[in-house]
């Protein structure tokens, strides 16, 4: 199990001459804060998504939880073991994935990048190669191991990191966008290898930041928004919906539109907005609504009671997107 | 798979010798370099030998100061001697350096492997290369006319423990400090450029300044040079025990002070997040 208690993180706003001066002479350098009370449990065997925009804080806990960095604030522990006070043994729990390609030396074939980090993990011997072709093969690199690293495309790239994550069979993993830059089609494989092999047939457990939203929804079981720092909304992907107040959405075909229907659409209890799309013969009301019982009952009779014809009327599902964007641009007015 | 890590671990020396590995392997796969590296090394005593012609022999260059030596002797010993002091100063700080461009620092971090073990085990292989290129320096002089016959293998053998030991802490200093301003340029510098001129490497101490000598005496390159040049003209360890004692008071204090301020450094990164930072 994995535990974020309160975490605080902020860092300096420069690193300049001026910012170097002001440490040297006892004075505070300024700092922008980056994580603001962060607070999170991962279950063991849980699928677990950091899902944020860009620059929102993700990578920064990952950070933080691989020991990288240390909190301002608060706590974070492994299967009990506190990060920064025991941070050889949390180490040797975690397997970190991360986003930046560079992280393996160019020069180096994947085989000896793979040798060389399997033995820092503290591998050796038959068991190391023996595990470096096992992980090689399950993001489909086993036959350009021997090829140097700097040959390798962005998408080898990731997914040897991926690999090297593995390595050490760690019970925790930590994939900072993991699927970037690879094709669709070994990017689909490496979900299925997260979730099925990893979480499902392994009880790992995966915290995986993304800014991909369909990632996160259809892998996650849990997904935590990440905005300016801040977790925003936690639950699990299906019920973000529910549990954020998400509007429900509704597709109305009408004949045409009059005065008399807009304002009775407008007046329905726990209406809140309206879009309409005129067509060729015919014309589309996108309707939202507050998700309260009876709201969409009283929403069909004052359409039904207005004198234009009704072709078609069903809702319209939330995506991920207006989920996240509703979210998002809440937490940013808040802010 | 397992849900915990549950595979046999290698001897901590596999670390050090897949650090190793990995240096030697970057190093090789720059072939021009390599070449260049070695082609250096005969420069260096062609210069040395045609400089030398040109000085007269003096009790100066002696490492007794008592009888008449040559300029060759003398400056074919400190140069062999400054490549290894190059090198035990400044692999440190290229390696932090190397992986901070290469980005490799945080990922190598986040592995379960000892600070100490990572600094330390980053000047293993520039250590041996250097050992293997100043034995076929040495041979090289010898060719051109260094005099080796009288070399005291037991003096050279404990100045060349004793000069790894009280200099690679500075390396580490430099590791510390390029780990914080995140450049070697100027660790480079103080650490060898000062370090030769005040510690006897182009000239004897006892034709510098009162003052520069008492700086040079300070220096463990100083009292390191001292034991080399006695152990190449056959003076044994006894004679120049003071320096020997110097060198490892200098390394007791100085090698747990570097990992120290290492450690430091590195803690602070992590609290500024700049350790991916070049």
């Amino acid at each position: 199990m994995l535990t974020v208690e309160h975490v605080d993180k902020s860092f300096p706003v420069s690193h300049g001459f001026g910012a170097m001066l002001r440490s040297m002479t006892g004075r505070s350098v300024p700092r922008r804060q980056v994580l603001f009370d962060v607070n999170l449990t991962v279950a063991r065997g849980e699928l677990f998504g950091l899902l944020g925009p860009n620059g929102a804080g993700k990578s920064t806990l990952l950070k933080l939880l691989s020991t990288l960095t240390v909190p301002d604030r608060g706590r974070m522990t492994i299967d009990g073991i506190d990060v920064e006070r025991e941070p050889l043994k949390a180490k040797r729990r975690i397997g970190m994935c991360t986003s930046d390609e560079r992280s393996f030396y160019f020069r180096l074939t994947a085989r000896q990048n793979m040798e060389f980090f399997g033995a820092l993990m503290g591998l050796g011997g038959a068991v190391l190669k023996k595990r470096i072709e096992e992980c090689a093969e399950l993001v489909d690199l086993h036959e350009s191991l021997d090829q140097r690293f700097g040959g390798y495309s962005s998408g080898m790239r990731v997914r040897l990191a991926v690999a090297r994550a593995l390595l050490a069979d760690p019970a925790i993993l930590f994939l900072d966008e993991p699927t970037r830059a690879v094709d669709p089609v070994h990017a689909e494989d490496l979900r299925g290898l997260i979730r099925r092999n990893l979480v499902d047939g392994a009880g790992k457990t995966v915290v995986l930041a993304t800014n991909l939203l369909d990632e996160a929804w259809d892998l996650c079981d849990r997904v935590a928004v990440v905005n300016r720092g801040r977790i925003v909304a936690l639950a699990p992907p299906r019920e973000l919906d529910a549990e954020l107040d998400a509007v429900a959405r509704y597709r109305v075909t009408v004949d045409a539109v009059d005065d008399d229907l807009l304002h009775r659409t407008r007046t329905v209890p726990g209406f809140r907005d309206l879009r309409i799309i005129k067509r060729e013969r015919s014309v589309d009301l996108h309707v939202e609504m507050e998700p309260r019982a009876g709201a969409l009952g009283a929403l069909m009779r004052a359409i039904s009671w207005s004198a234009t014809g009704v072709r078609d009327f069903r809702p319209v599902e939330n995506e991920p997107v207006d989920v996240f964007k509703k979210v998002t641009l809440q937490d940013d007015r808040d802010h | 798979m397992t849900a915990t890590t549950s595979l046999p671990q290698a001897s901590p020396w596999s670390r050090v010798g897949a650090i190793f590995r990995r240096d030697a392997i970057v190093a090789l796969s720059y072939p021009g370099n390599f070449a260049l590296s070695w082609l250096s090394i005969v420069i260096q005593v062609v210069v040395a030998w045609y400089i030398s012609r040109l000085i007269p022999n003096s009790p100066k260059f002696s490492a007794t100061g008592e009888v008449a030596a040559s300029y060759f002797q003398y400056i074919a010993i400190n140069t062999a001697f400054v490549r290894f002091q190059t090198a035990a100063l400044n692999s440190f700080a290229e390696s932090i350096r190397d992986a901070q461009l290469t980005g490799t620092l945080e990922i190598v971090l986040s592995t379960p492997t000892r600070l100490n073990t990572l600094v330390l085990s980053s000047a293993v292989w520039s250590m041996t290369y250097t050992v293997l290129q100043t034995v076929v320096f040495l041979a090289i002089a010898a060719a051109f006319g260094l005099d080796l016959r009288h070399v005291d293998a037991l003096t050279a053998l404990v100045f060349l423990i004793l000069t790894v030991t009280s200099v690679a802490p500075l390396g580490v200093l430099a590791a510390a400090l390029s780990m914080v301003i995140k450049k070697t340029g100027p660790v480079e510098f103080l650490s060898t450029a000062s370090a030769s001129l005040f510690g006897g490497v182009y000239l004897p101490l006892r034709l510098l300044p009162g003052w520069l000598q008492a700086i040079g005496w300070t220096l463990p390159i100083t009292h390191a040079l001292n034991g080399f040049r006695a152990a190449a003209s056959g003076v044994p360890l006894a004679q120049v025990a003071g320096d020997a004692i110097w060198l490892l008071v200098a390394s007791a204090i100085l090698m747990p002070l570097s990992l120290w301020l290492f450690a430091k450094s590195v803690d602070k990164a992590r609290v500024d997040g700049t350790l991916s930072m070049y």
